[in-house]
């Protein structure tokens, strides 16, 4: 093999490590994105039994946000294996307990049920904040694009450009200013 | 014979009460924008100043923007109401348009006060309140709230978005629907 030619190979099968921010994403919304990459679907050289998938980190997990009433309507089934064993945990009760979790498990349901999934989810690493070991932050080459748009909340846009804003509706003329 | 006693409560009621409850007043109604309150000692004074409005010059509307658009919409149908003209896609995330249609203390305008047609005022009001529960005007609280919504309780410091394809729906579908025979 030419020294060119092995390059190729090293860059073909070499892990990549990807870093995806989830503050304000849906994590089973994004757990579709995620799956792909650590799977290796993103690649023309995949195939189940072709070892290819990459490295994915997760950042912000504390900060994912789930759609209108889930935080408080959706539940994860637990059992312990006893007779009465059985639990639901709401996910605002899980993610208070652990905010690592949900997206974890959103990530494991999106893949398909086999053993192999096991080891794919070993290459999936999730930090609940921003700082993340400097060894696994040295390794990262590619950032995945977030799903929604993060947004800006009123108080952290400058009272000059709120001000200054085109302005849809007026007051009538003998509205009082409360 | 019921239709006749209606007729006569009514009678009576417009003899006492001319129109509604609020037309009562002693003196003519004032036309005011704001309520200053100042105190010189032990000598409190309210005044009423009328002021123009501070939106008049940023004001956009859908006929000064494009006059093309006007000749065709003549031929159509007239919108009806200044935010259905400007056929603008609002999301609740869109935090200074809502906030224009909002009190000091984030609530919502009623309809009298934003002319806006019936659908569009129940469209904003559902997203200002989508909005204030992704904390999203949190400075645009009543003074008792706290400000940060990570202190809130339970599930509600968590961040949440909204679909605003819910707004219009009859039945939110439950995610428990799927499982029932
Ligand atoms: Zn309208």
């Amino acid at each position: 093999m030419s020294a060119c030619k092995r390059v190729q190979q090293w860059a073909t099968f070499a892990r990549t490590w990807h870093i995806f921010d989830c503050k304000w994403q849906d994590p089973y919304q994004s757990a579709g994105v995620i799956k792909k990459y650590l799977m290796g679907m993103h690649k023309p050289i995949y195939h189940p039994l072709n070892d290819c998938g990459d490295v994915v980190v997760c950042i912000n997990s504390r900060e994912i946000a789930l759609r209108g009433e889930d935080w408080r309507r959706r539940a994860y089934f637990h059992h312990t294996g006893y007779p009465g064993g059985a639990s639901w945990t709401l996910a605002w009760e899980l993610h208070n307990k652990d905010p690592t979790m949900i997206i974890r498990k959103a990530v494991y349901r999106a893949m398909q049920g086999n053993l192999q999934r096991r080891h794919t989810m070993e290459r999936l690493f999730i930090y609940p904040g921003e700082d993340i070991p400097e060894d696994v932050l040295q390794n990262v080459t590619n950032q995945i694009r977030q799903l929604r748009l993060v947004p800006t909340r009123l108080d952290h846009i400058p009272e000059e450009e709120v001000k200054n804003y085109p302005k849809v509706m007026d007051y009538p003329e003998d509205y009082i200013l409360k | 014979m019921a239709t006749i006693i209606r007729n006569g409560f009514s009678l009576v009621r417009k003899s006492i009460f001319p129109s509604s409850a609020r037309a009562i007043a002693t003196t003519k109604q004032l036309n005011i924008k704001e309520i200053r309150e100042q105190k010189d000692g032990s000598k409190l004074v309210i005044e009423g100043v009328t002021l123009p409005s501070p939106r008049a010059e940023l004001l956009v509307r859908a006929e000064k923007l494009t006059p093309s658009a006007i000749a065709s919409e003549e031929s159509d149908v007239t919108k009806p109401c200044y935010l259905c003209a400007l056929e603008l896609d609002v999301k609740h995330t869109d935090v200074l348009i809502l906030s224009q249609f909002v009190r000091s203390d984030g609530c919502m305008l009623p309809r009298r006060v934003t002319g806006l047609c019936r659908r569009q005022q129940k469209k904003i009001g559902k997203m200002v309140s989508m909005a204030q529960k992704a904390g999203l005007m949190i400075n645009l609280t009543p003074a008792y709230c706290k400000k940060d919504p990570r202190k809130r309780k339970d599930y509600k410091k968590f961040n949440t978005y909204f679909d605003e394809k819910t707004i219009f729906m009859k039945r939110i579908p439950d995610q428990n629907d799927r499982f029932k025979r």
